[in-house]
């Protein structure tokens, strides 16, 4: 029987932690791992950007920095668009739609089928805005379609559960809608066909760019406001807002939960299926495949926590300094250890972004909808 | 001669504008049983908070059986010797009746992964001594608890999940017993069980016990000295009858009045 | 937080309502989509060489059979909720929406038909003139198949519905007879193969010509089948269904062999031939499955760890590949002579450095994350996941972690000459370590660590008032995941003999989360049961490769939606996952009793369970 249990005034002995935790209690192991990170990190970057910037046969000139950059720019609106998929829903429902790169991707690849056609009957050339056009609303009308199937299949009849349970469906959800697309449209990739008009560079106020960046960034551009206006004017914007604040006192206003929540899904198919277009003519090769979207999904999801996941200002900034900093990124730091291949150290940017930001800033830069993370 | 074990001497506690706590000035004497009142929004369970070490105090000074408590991390607060329970219960709602009381000692032990894998002797020894420990605080509450020790802690009815929360603060071998509207949502005979059983707590095990109550009738029967507290200052202190009758604590309560009285 | 936004009840019966309405249409128009899906991703055309039934039915055609029986029965259940209780409405629902479904796929056969199956072919491949001719039509010509289809909807449809009205005990018993002819017919190739090796190994000659005919159940198999899995349903319901409380008794501690026989003595016999089972493995699955049974025990290495991050520690990880990665290739490195260090310990020596290596980078990869929840904790760890990958891959650490091409020449542990690269031999270590594991992640479990995860996993900052130290049971819970997880990756790493970054794939992470999701999350002989379901089941079934993916994703959607808590789950699990249930049903006023859900924070009045 244990004693200190029948006195009247029991002694409260010091805790004593076992010999493992006294170990490791003493030393402030998080912050000591994280500064370290931190400072190699930091080396890291700031010695490789000095030697690019300080060698004398820069392999990029002034305007080979400002092609880079334009690169970075129209990249970034593409995962803009894209990212403000992932922070609607996650400023409605707080769950991150893991299978929305799959939702890019499903208006894409479709809308490949309707380029071809358009092409062979040479339509797509003779009016290629018009072309331009009906590709959009094929990839803009599958995508929605399929976010909003999404939503009511995999994500509605799991409304209350705990987190982990909707996260692992979205992976389930991603999983599914890859192979759907697999078994439908094959396994191999195909290319989009050329529209001559968008190809080839142009200057902007002496600035050095390719014709379809310039497009991407004025339909991406287009596309983001007409969203915040929606967002700002309309009623189900105002829904939209509501219910991400509260769920149970919108319902209680006379808000349609349900239906708010499915307009948010289909806004977020709309833009990705845009995105998709917009994506295929700007990357060189233009090349659709069931896992296209796996990599700019993670990208724009970078992007949505970047600027702060919720909000939707803040996708459009993430998306944008996610896009340049990827785009400059590379050269920036490997020219100076002559590295080649800087296409991983993309990938390893976004990812290192992502981590980082959600270690030492969860709310992103302007603030995230999810308070209690910050 | 009892001695002062809880000293707070111009405790405040901000949030953005709001200030919570005030300059409260306020003490628990060894063995007492002192009752903290007053309207929602007083800063009662702030108060709660900062003495143990949930929230930061913005100024003042916390003394528990002469030791400073500023700046202390809630662990260590509980090491010392305070526990508490929460205005909304807050159990480990998937853990069985045993094991949460079980935790509540974890302070106290000192088996790791290597005790837990290895399982030597004294690991051996701790867990039962553990479990006993576990048992003897729950039999405290008669037959309420330990019939049910392998429930969840979930499934109890809802006076047992309060008088569980305060087997799992017994459980951590505390001194000074913090208790946050124990009686709330409670009907009139569990209240009368409940003040029964805080009176057994200083009687049988010696605690000494403050907490934050409503309802007039338990205060009355149940506290030593009552402390109110009106914008997160102290606007009383004294006896139940001297409290109850003060011109500020009735205006505070505006409307109380009738109650007050037939108490 | 109390309220569910939505609350997911069936409509109240109106007695005004027509049998023949809405639900019927659209429980058969997405019956009807199911079976232009199955169509469109390929499978019916796939399967179409996969025989269920002799020569005669074909995987591909069942899966359609199937479509419209389930039609059928979930028109007739939809019914029965909606207040038709009668039989002849229901049937007759049965017939309609059955005919809606074979209907809606007629319209695309012929519409396929109509433009012509080359055009449609350019855009969804898998439609081939053998698809729409012979499969479909059955060489009859398309509009034969439509109308076959139509019809055929139709009587499966009321074939269906009919199921749905047998009584409890039958339907269940039919069903189960019908899972298992279809089950044991899709395991055709395994239990030939153990058969044989049964033969091979102990002389044991049992015939299955009465079976199996190619690669279908035999006519005979086909009756036998059927009738022993009926018997079995209809043995194991003899008593009626047990309340909640003993079934979840029964389900966590006194778990009777399959519920076919109960008490002491059964336990007995059963544990035993479990072990006889486990010793006597390899030579009865035979040399080729016990190459699949090691890589089942890997994942269960995998699941047991990962199962100390998430399931008892609560914390979410996403990218536990990154200790696997790291058992791998600190194997390789240390014990390959092709590696930068030239492979100077063996297996034995090098196993408990990569273990301490391991540790260590879990208290790395846990450090930067301790403050995080939920969803960010599991995205930061799929970003470490893949940054990993990136870093094994890369150019600039090619000199010492081998690059894209890896590191080969691994060999095999030293054991007295024998040869453990042979599967069937390494089969034994690794079941060594699973048992090592397992007992490790028990003891863990009903310890003062144990609770204290508990603890930290339900309420993190009442855990801490208790005096458990976040920071140190987070990172415990880390290095011990990582020490284990990374005994996959090493035997991983011999079992192939080298590794590559490309099997530092995502999907490993994603693989071990469901393969603990599935059997239930803090299970232990759960994991053990998702492991052999996710990894083992689908190298069994080989002809499925194709749409392994698709399936599994499916899989893991209707898991989450239907079972969230996993096949084998903890007492608790079930509990607090289907707890939004619980609470629909206090609401409701149904369950009187003190069982009140775990989110509500109000205070309530009087709710006195005893």
């Amino acid at each position: 029987m244990a004693d200190d249990t029948d006195t009247k005034t029991p002694e409260p002995t010091e805790a004593t932690p076992g010999s493992f935790q006294r170990g490791i209690m003493r030393l402030p192991v998080r912050t000591i791992i994280l500064s370290v990170l931190s400072i190699v990190l930091l080396i890291f970057i700031v010695w490789g950007t000095s030697r690019t910037l300080s060698l004398e046969v820069s392999t990029f000139s002034g305007d080979g920095w400002k092609r880079l950059i334009s690169d970075g720019v129209a990249r970034g609106a593409i995962y803009a668009l894209i990212a403000m998929g992932y922070t609607l829903v996650y400023g409605i429902l707080f769950m991150i739609n893991f299978a929305h790169g799959e939702v890019f991707m499903s208006g894409a690849f479709t809308a490949f089928f309707m380029a071809r056609w358009l092409d062979q009957t040479g339509f797509l050339n003779e009016s290629p805005v018009i072309s331009l056009l009906i590709l959009f609303a094929v990839s803009m009308t599958v995508s929605t379609t399929i976010a909003v199937v999404l939503e009511r299949v995999a994500y509605r009849p799991l409304r209350g559960a705990p987190r982990l349970v909707p996260l692992i469906t979205a992976i389930g959800a991603s999983l599914f809608l890859q192979n759907t697309f697999r078994g439908f449209y094959g396994a191999s990739a195909e290319a989009y066909p050329t529209i001559d008009i968008l190809a080839g560079s142009i200057e902007i106020l002496g600035w050095p760019m390719r014709k379809i960046q310039l497009v991407v960034v004025l339909a991406a551009g287009a596309l983001m406001l007409g969203l915040f206006l929606f967002i700002r004017k309309t009623k189900t914007g105002r829904a939209m807002r509501a219910v991400g604040e509260d769920k149970e006192i919108a319902s209680l206003m006379g808000i349609d939960v349900d239906r708010t929540i499915v307009s948010t899904f289909a806004i977020g198919g709309l833009l990705a299926g845009a995105a998709g277009i917009l994506f295929v003519y700007l990357f060189r090769g233009g090349s659709v495949n069931f896992f296209m979207g796996f990599f700019p999904g993670i990208k724009a999801f970078t992007a949505a926590v970047l600027g702060g996941i919720g909000n939707v200002v803040g996708a459009g900034v993430g998306g944008l300094l996610l896009g340049v900093l990827e785009a400059v990124g590379p050269f920036l730091l490997l020219e100076g250890f002559n590295v080649p291949s800087p296409n991983q150290l993309q990938l390893l940017i976004s990812f290192s972004i992502l981590v980082l930001v959600l270690i030492f800033r969860p709310g992103g830069l302007l603030g995230s909808a999810d308070e209690e993370r910050a | 001669m009892t001695e002062q074990l809880l000293v707070v001497e111009g405790l405040v506690k901000h949030f953005g504008g709001v200030r919570a706590v005030d300059g409260v000035d306020f003490h628990a004497d060894e063995q007492e049983i002192v009752s903290v009142i007053g309207p929602n929004g007083a800063g009662k369970t702030t108060l709660f908070n900062v003495v143990t070490g949930f929230y930061q105090a913005d100024s003042g000074t916390i003394e528990f059986d002469k030791f400073p408590l500023t700046g202390l991390k809630p662990n260590r607060i509980t090491a010392l010797g305070i526990a508490r329970t929460f205005q909304q219960i807050r159990l480990f709602p998937n853990l069985t009746v045993l094991e949460n009381a079980m935790v509540g000692q974890h302070a106290r032990t000192r088996s790791g992964p290597f005790g837990a894998i290895l399982r030597p002797p004294w690991t051996v020894r701790e867990e039962r001594e553990i479990t006993e420990r576990a048992r003897e605080v729950l039999g405290f509450f008669g037959d309420n608890l330990l019939p049910y020790e392998d429930m969840m802690a979930f499934e109890l009815s809802y006076a047992d999940r309060r008088r569980l929360e305060i087997a799992r603060a017994m459980a951590t071998h505390p001194k000074l017993l913090l208790l946050d509207e124990p009686t709330a949502g409670m009907n009139p005979v569990e209240k009368h069980g409940l003040v029964s059983l805080i009176g057994r707590l200083r009687d049988e095990r010696g605690y000494t016990v403050i907490l934050i109550e409503h309802d007039m009738p338990v205060v009355k029967n149940v506290s030593d000295r009552v402390v109110a507290l009106d914008h997160g200052q102290e606007i009383a202190q004294g006896t139940y009858d001297e409290v109850s009758n003060n011109e500020q604590v009735i205006e505070a309560y505006l409307g109380k009045k009738k109650a007050v009285e037939s108490a | 937080m109390a309220v569910p936004a939505t609350v997911q009840r069936e409509t109240a019966p109106t007695e005004t309502s027509s049998w023949l309405n809405r639900s019927l249409f659209t429980t058969g128009a997405i019956g009807g989509l199911v079976v232009v899906y199955l169509v469109a991703v390929g499978m019916v055309e796939s399967f179409q060489s996969l025989n269920v039934l002799t020569d005669v039915l074909s995987l591909g055609r069942a899966m359609i059979i199937i479509s419209f029986l389930v039609v059928g029965y979930l028109a007739s259940r939809r019914l029965q909720r909606l207040g038709h209780e009668a039989e002849g409405p229901r049937l007759a629902g049965g017939i309609v929406a059955g005919a809606v479904a074979g209907g809606v796929s007629a319209l695309v056969l012929l519409f396929v038909n109509l433009i012509g199956v080359e055009h449609v072919r350019r855009m969804f491949q898998s439609f081939t003139v053998n698809l729409v001719d012979n499969v479909l039509s059955f060489g009859q010509g398309v509009a034969f198949g439509a109308i076959a289809m139509v019809v055929g909807g139709a009587v499966l449809g009321l074939a269906g519905a009919g199921l749905a009205l047998l009584p409890d005990r039958l339907r269940r018993a039919t069903l189960t007879g019908l899972g298992t002819a279809i089950v044991v017919s899709l395991a055709n190739t395994f239990i030939v193969a153990v058969f044989r090796n049964l033969e091979s190994n102990f002389g044991l000659d049992i015939p299955l010509g009465w079976l199996y005919t190619g690669t279908g159940l035999a006519y005979s198999g086909l009756v036998v089948m059927l009738a022993a899995g009926f018997a079995v349903s209809w043995w194991r319901t003899r008593t009626p269904p047990e309340p909640e409380a003993t079934r979840v008794e029964a389900m966590s501690g006194e778990r009777s062999l399959l519920g076919l026989v109960r008490g002491r003595p059964a336990k007995v016999v059963g544990w035993l031939a479990l072990l006889a089972l486990l010793v006597l493995m390899p030579l009865i699955v035979g040399q080729f499955l016990s190459q699949v049974i090691n890589t089942v025990g890997i994942y269960v290495l995998l699941g047991l760890g990962l199962n100390i991050v998430v399931g008892f520690a609560g914390l979410l990880d996403l990218g536990y590949v990154a200790f696997f990665a790291v058992g791998a290739y600190a194997t390789a490195i240390l014990t390959s002579s092709a590696s930068f260090l030239g492979g100077p310990f063996n297996f034995w020596v090098a196993l408990p450095l990569v273990v301490l290596i391991a540790v260590f980078s879990g208290i790395l990869i846990g450090a930067p994350v301790l403050r995080l929840r939920g969803d960010y904790l599991a995205i930061v760890t799929l970003g470490f996941g893949e940054i990993a990958r990136v870093f094994i891959a890369s150019i600039w650490l090619q000199d010492y972690l081998g690059g894209a091409q890896g590191i080969l020449r691994i060999p095999g542990p030293p054991l007295f000459g024998v040869n453990l690269r042979d599967p069937t031999n390494l089969y034994y270590i690794i079941l060594a370590f699973c048992l090592i594991a397992a007992f490790v992640a028990w003891r863990l479990k009903d310890s003062r660590v144990g609770r204290a995860w508990a603890a930290m996993r339900e309420d993190e900052t009442v855990a801490e008032a208790m005096g458990i130290s976040i920071i140190n049971y987070k990172l415990l819970a880390f290095a011990i995941g990582a020490g284990v997880g990374c005994l996959g990756g090493a035997f991983f790493a011999i079992q192939v003999g080298s590794v590559f970054p490309n099997s530092m794939d995502l999907l490993v992470s994603i693989n071990a989360l469901s393969v603990i999701v599935l059997g239930g999350m803090g299970s232990i002989p759960g994991v053990v049961l998702g492991a052999f379901g996710l990894v083992g089941l689908p190298e069994l079934l080989r002809e499925f490769e194709e749409f392994r993916l698709l399936i599994y994703g499916a899989v893991l959607v209707a898991l989450m939606i239907l079972k969230p808590e996993g096949l084998l789950p903890e007492v608790r699990r079930r509990r607090e996952l289907h707890e939004r249930e619980l609470e629909e049903e206090q609401y409701e006023g149904r369950v009187g009793e003190g069982a009140e859900p775990v989110l509500r924070a109000e205070a309530s009045e009087d709710e006195e369970k005893k």
